[in-house]
C-alpha cells in the first residue's frame, strides 16, 4: 500500500488520438441521420405513395388529379361498406371479450397463489410461435361444415365461417399480447394497497373493486387498445375464416389481387389505418401513464389465497389454457392424419408439399428470419444506444418515428411498399431483400423499446467512465454496451426471428413468382384446398421457432441469464 | 506534473433553474479540495462542468493557462471516480485498470506493468483476475481508483466516492484516498455531503449553499470560524439563541449575557451559535470561581445521550432545546442523571454571532 509511484513511464507519449476523437464527432449524427433516412425511406415514403393514389387521379401528385372518388365509390358500393362496419364489429367484440378474458386470467397468475403459474405463462404465450392463421386452420378442422365436433360429433348444419369465427380465433390470437400488458401491471402495482385496505376493513369485494380495479386501469385500457388494432389489422384468420365476411384487411387483398384496382386497395388502407392509429395514439398515450403508476417500492410477496379462489381460478386458467392447447394439437395432428375426420391413419404425405415452392419456402423463411433477427436486433440496439445515453440533437423525432410502424398495419405497409418501389431502378423490389427490409420495419417499435428499457438498467455512470478514461463512441459501445446487453440482444434477435417467420400480412403483397415464404405458403395451400398440407406448413413453422427458443434459452443459460425478459418484450 | 485549475465566474442554469451562480476558485497544484454540501447545492454539477459531462452555462475553466471549456472529456485527462464505482463489469479488475491505457495504444508490456504497479499500490494483488461482482464494494473502490490513476490524471475528480460504504471501510479508504494523494502529489477535488469526510481530507474546503460558495478554507477555519450561521449549523452542531442588543450585553428571555466581540457585529436583533461541547458545567468541567457570573444558568436536564467517548445532554433554555458535550470522564464525576438541576456557564469568547439567520431546514 505505500509503495511509492515510480515515475517510469510517461503518459504523455500515449496520448488519445486527436484525429480519432474528431472523427467520433461524427459517429452519433452519422448513425442518427442513417436510422432517420432508414424509416422516411421505408415507411413514410411508401405511405405517401398510398396516400397519393388513394386522393389523386393516377396517383399523379398534382391539385388538377385531387379526388375523392375512390373514397366515393367505396362508401356507396355496399359489399365495400360493409367490410368497414363487418372491421369494427369483430374488432370490438374480441377486445371486449379479450379484455375479460385475460384480465382473470392474469390476475390469477399475478395476484393469486395458485400452482402451475410458470406452465399457464408458456401456455398463454404458445400463440406467439405460430402465424396469426394457426387459430383458423385448427377452427375449421373443429367447427368447420366438416368439422370434427359440429358435423361428426354433434350432427348439426351449424358451422363457424363468418363473424363467429374470426371473433374466436382473433380472442385466441390476441391472448398472449393482452397478457404481456397486463401482467406488467398487474405485478408492478403495490399488493400492500390491497393490504392496507383489507387492514381498514373493507370487504375483499370492495378491494377488488376499490382498489385492484382502478390501480390496473391503465394496463387494462392499453390491452384493450393493442387488442383492437391486432384484430383490425390482422389478416390471417379472416381470409381463411371468414368466408364471405369480408372485413378491411381481407377487402384490400381482393380489390389488389383479385380486381387490380390499387386506387380502391389504397383508399381502403387509408379508412383502415384511420381506426388502427387512433388505437395507437390511444394506446401510446395510456402507456405513459401506467408507468408512472409502478412504485419503486412494488412488494412482489403474495398473501396465499383463500382455497375456493385457487380452485376457481385454477379451473378458469385451465379451460382458457386447454382450448390453446387444442388449437395447437388439432392443426399439428392434422397435419398427420390421412384424412381428417374420417381416416385417422397417420401419414407424412402431407409434407410433400403439392405447391411449387414447398420446402424452398421454409428456407426462404429461415434464412430471410436469420438475416431480418441479426440486422434487426443490431439496428434496434445500435440506434437505441445513440437515442438512450448521447441525446443526439432529434431525439424525441427519431424516437416517434421508430415507434410508428407499431400504428401501421403490415398489409397496409407491404401494399404501400409496392406502389413505392415497384420500379425499374429499385433493384431490390422482387427480391427477399424488401422482405427483409419490410419485416425489420414493421417490427422496429418493439425491438427499439426493448433496446431502450435494457439500456436503461445499464448505470450512467459507466458509460461516463469509459469516456472519462479516453473511449470513443465506437469502441464504448461494442467493447463495453455491447457485452452488457448481450442476452438482450439475443431477445431481441429471437423475437424478430419469430415475427419474421410468422408474420403474413406485411410480406403477402411482397411474396412474387420467384421469392415464397412459409407463412403465405399456408394460405396458398388452404386457398387451393390442400388444407392438411397447410397445416403441416404451419407445423413446420411451430416447429422452427420452438427450436430458436430453445437455443435461446441455452445461450441465456450459458451468459448465466435466465432470459425472463422475454415474457415482458413479446 | 500538476497545473493549476481556475474556476471563473461559473454559472450553471437548467432552464429556470439555476443551479450554479458565479463560482470562482483557484486551485493549486497538489491541492485537496473538497466541496461539501447539501444535497442540491450544485456541487455535483460543478464536479460535472469540471469533468467536461456538463458545459457552464457562463463563465470559464481555465487549466494549465487555456480555457478548456470546449474540450471534449477524452481529452481533458482528468480522471474521475465515481459513486457508484461505474466498473465495468465485463471485464476483469485487471482489464478494467488497462482500459484507459488500451485507448492511448500503450504497448501491451507497458500496460501490464503499469497495471502491476496500481494493483500493487492499491493493495488489489492476488484480485487480478476477479470480476467485479466477486469484490468487495472496498474492493470495488479501489479498482475504481486504480483504472483513474492508472492513465496519470494530473487531476483526479471523485463524486461522493465513498458514499455507499460501510462506515468503517469508508474511513479506512479515506486514508488510502489521502495517502494517495500525498505520495503522488495529485490535484484532487472531491465532492461529498458528509463534513467529517470533508474535514479529515481536504486541504481546503468549499462549503456550497443553494448553488453559492458560503465559505472556502481550511478545515481548522471552517469548524472554527464559520463566517455564516449556515456553516455554523451544517458543519458540526451548533445551538441557537436569538438574544437583542442591551448596552454592552446581550438579553436572552432572562439572561443578559455577556458576549466577546460584540462590538464587530452590527444589528439589535443578534443569533448566537455556541458548539455543544464549548458549554461548561459549572463545577464539572470549570471551577465556579473561573466563570462570569451573568454567564451561569441553572437548568434542568432533559435527556441524556451516551455517544461513547462524550456525553451529549439535552437541557431548556428559554424554552429552546439546548445541548451540551462533555468528556465521559468528566460526565462520571457529575453524577447527574433525568430531571436533575445542573448549572451551565456560556464563556463570552465562545460564541459566533451574526445578524442573520439562514431559514432552518428542519
Amino acid at each position: 500500500m505505500t509503495m511509492p509511484v515510480t515515475d517510469t513511464i510517461s503518459p504523455r507519449s500515449y496520448e488519445i488520438s486527436s484525429l480519432r476523437m474528431e472523427t467520433d464527432r461524427f459517429v452519433v449524427p452519422a448513425v442518427t441521420i442513417f436510422i432517420a433516412a432508414l424509416l422516411f425511406f421505408f415507411m413514410l415514403y411508401p405511405l405517401w405513395a398510398i396516400l397519393k393514389l388513394s386522393f389523386f387521379k393516377g396517383g399523379e401528385f398534382a391539385l388538377a388529379n385531387f379526388t375523392f372518388q375512390n373514397f366515393q365509390k367505396y362508401f356507396t358500393t355496399a359489399h365495400t361498406l360493409n367490410a368497414l362496419w363487418h372491421s369494427l364489429y369483430v374488432s370490438v367484440a374480441t377486445t371486449v371479450i379479450v379484455t375479460v378474458i385475460i384480465f382473470f386470467f392474469t390476475y390469477a397468475l399475478a395476484r393469486t397463489t395458485i400452482s402451475g403459474k410458470t406452465f399457464f405463462r408458456n401456455i398463454i404465450m404458445l400463440p406467439l410461435v405460430a402465424p396469426s392463421i394457426v387459430q383458423a386452420l385448427a377452427l375449421i378442422y373443429l367447427f368447420g361444415r366438416n368439422g370434427l365436433i359440429t358435423a361428426h360429433l354433434l350432427h348439426t348444419k351449424w358451422n363457424i365461417y363468418g363473424a363467429a369465427g374470426i371473433i374466436v380465433s382473433e380472442v385466441l390470437y390476441c391472448l398472449p399480447h393482452a397478457f404481456v400488458i397486463l401482467y406488467t401491471t398487474l405485478s408492478a402495482v403495490d399488493i400492500r394497497l390491497d393490504e392496507a385496505a383489507e387492514s381498514l376493513g373493507a370487504s375483499p369485494f370492495k378491494v377488488f373493486t376499490r382498489i385492484t380495479l382502478p390501480s390496473a386501469k391503465y394496463g387494462i385500457f392499453s390491452a384493450a387498445a393493442l387488442t383492437f388494432n391486432l384484430t383490425i389489422t390482422d389478416f390471417g384468420n379472416p381470409v381463411v375464416i371468414g368466408g364471405n365476411y369480408n372485413v378491411l384487411a381481407t377487402e384490400i387483398y381482393a380489390q389488389v389481387t383479385n380486381l387490380y384496382r390499387f386506387d380502391l386497395g389504397a383508399a381502403i388502407s387509408i379508412i383502415l389505418l384511420v381506426p388502427s392509429m387512433m388505437a395507437f395514439m390511444f394506446n401510446y398515450y395510456i402507456s405513459r401513464k401506467t408507468f408512472s403508476m409502478i412504485s419503486g417500492a412494488a412488494k412482489p410477496v403474495i398473501p396465499p389465497s383463500r382455497p375456493l379462489k385457487k380452485t376457481l381460478f385454477t379451473i378458469y386458467c385451465g379451460l382458457i389454457s386447454s382450448s390453446i392447447i387444442i388449437i395447437f394439437i388439432t392443426v399439428v395432428l392434422g397435419s398427420f392424419v390421412n384424412i381428417w375426420p374420417y381416416d385417422w391413419s397417420l401419414t407424412f404425405r402431407h409434407y410433400r408439399f403439392p405447391s411449387i415452392a414447398g420446402y424452398s419456402a421454409i428456407w426462404t423463411s429461415v434464412w430471410v428470419s436469420l438475416i431480418v433477427g441479426g440486422v434487426g436486433a443490431f439496428l434496434a440496439l445500435v440506434a437505441g444506444y445513440v437515442m438512450e445515453t448521447r441525446k443526439p440533437f432529434f431525439k424525441q423525432f427519431i424516437y416517434m418515428l421508430s415507434v410508428m410502424p407499431a400504428a401501421i398495419p403490415g398489409l397496409v405497409m407491404g401494399l404501400g411498399y409496392i406502389l413505392a418501389f415497384n420500379k425499374p431502378y429499385y433493384f431490390f423490389y422482387g427480391t427477399p431483400w424488401i422482405i427483409v427490409i419490410n419485416i425489420m420495419i414493421c417490427n422496429f417499435p418493439l425491438g427499439i423499446l426493448s433496446s431502450i428499457s435494457n439500456l436503461k438498467n445499464i448505470d450512467p455512470s459507466i458509460e461516463e467512465a469509459s469516456i472519462s478514461l479516453g473511449g470513443d463512441t465506437i469502441g464504448t459501445f461494442f467493447k463495453i454496451i455491447f457485452p452488457l446487453t448481450r442476452v438482450a440482444f439475443f431477445q431481441n434477435f429471437v423475437y424478430f426471428f419469430m415475427r419474421s417467420m410468422t408474420t403474413i400480412s406485411a410480406v403477402i403483397f411482397l411474396v412474387s413468382a420467384t421469392v415464397h415464404l412459409a407463412a403465405i405458403e399456408i394460405i396458398m395451400l388452404d386457398n387451393d384446398g390442400w388444407t392438411a398440407s397447410a397445416n403441416a406448413m404451419c407445423t413446420c413453422i411451430i416447429v422452427i421457432v420452438m427450436l430458436m427458443l430453445g437455443i435461446l434459452q441455452l445461450v441465456a443459460k450459458k451468459t448465466g441469464r435466465r432470459p425472463a425478459g422475454l415474457v415482458a418484450e413479446i | 506534473m500538476s497545473k493549476k485549475l481556475i474556476l471563473e465566474n461559473i454559472s450553471k442554469h437548467f432552464g429556470s433553474l439555476v443551479a450554479l451562480k458565479n463560482v470562482n476558485l483557484t486551485i493549486e497544484p497538489g491541492e485537496f479540495i473538497c466541496f461539501l454540501g447539501p444535497s442540491g447545492c450544485g456541487k455535483t454539477t460543478l464536479l460535472r462542468i469540471i469533468t467536461g459531462f456538463e458545459q457552464a452555462t457562463s463563465g470559464q475553466l481555465i487549466y494549465n493557462g487555456k480555457i478548456i471549456n470546449d474540450i471534449i472529456p477524452q481529452k481533458r485527462e482528468f480522471g474521475i471516480v465515481f459513486q457508484s464505482y461505474a466498473l465495468f463489469p465485463n471485464m476483469t479488475v485487471s482489464q478494467n485498470i488497462a482500459f484507459g491505457l488500451k485507448m492511448r495504444k500503450m504497448p501491451a508490456d507497458l500496460i501490464d506493468e503499469r497495471v502491476n504497479e496500481m494493483l500493487q499500490l492499491l493493495g488489489l494483488a492476488g484480485w487480478e483476475n476477479h470480476y467485479p461482482s466477486q469484490l468487495s464494494g472496498g474492493q470495488q473502490q479501489r479498482v475504481a481508483l486504480g483504472r483513474a490513476l492508472a492513465i496519470k490524471p494530473s487531476v483526479l475528480l471523485l463524486d461522493e466516492p465513498l458514499s455507499a460504504l460501510d462506515a468503517k471501510i469508508r474511513v479506512r479508504l479515506r486514508t488510502v484516498i489521502k495517502r494517495l494523494q500525498q505520495e503522488l502529489g495529485i490535484t484532487m477535488i472531491y465532492v461529498t455531503h458528509d463534513q467529517e469526510e470533508a474535514l479529515a481530507l481536504a486541504d481546503r474546503v468549499v462549503i456550497m449553499r443553494d448553488g453559492e460558495f458560503r465559505q472556502i478554507g481550511s478545515p481548522w477555519q471552517i469548524y472554527k470560524k464559520p463566517r455564516t450561521s449556515f456553516v455554523a449549523d451544517f458543519v458540526g452542531t451548533s445551538n441557537f439563541i436569538t438574544a437583542t442588543r442591551l448596552n454592552d450585553k446581550l438579553k436572552f428571555g432572562r439572561l443578559e449575557l455577556s458576549v466577546a466581540g460584540l462590538d464587530n457585529v452590527a444589528g439589535d436583533t443578534l443569533y448566537l451559535a455556541i458548539r455543544p461541547e464549548n458549554i461548561e458545567i459549572v463545577g464539572a468541567t470549570i471551577p465556579p470561581e473561573n466563570c462570569v457570573p451573568s454567564n451561569c444558568v441553572e437548568v434542568t436536564t432533559e435527556v441524556i445521550n451516551f455517544l461513547g467517548a462524550v456525553v451529549r445532554i439535552t437541557f431548556l433554555l428559554e424554552g429552546d432545546e439546548m445541548l451540551v458535550d462533555l468528556p465521559e470522564k468528566d460526565f462520571e464525576k457529575t453524577g447527574l442523571q433525568r430531571g436533575k438541576k445542573m448549572t451551565v456557564y456560556f464563556p463570552p469568547d465562545a460564541f459566533y454571532i451574526y445578524n442573520e439567520l439562514f431559514r432552518k431546514l428542519t
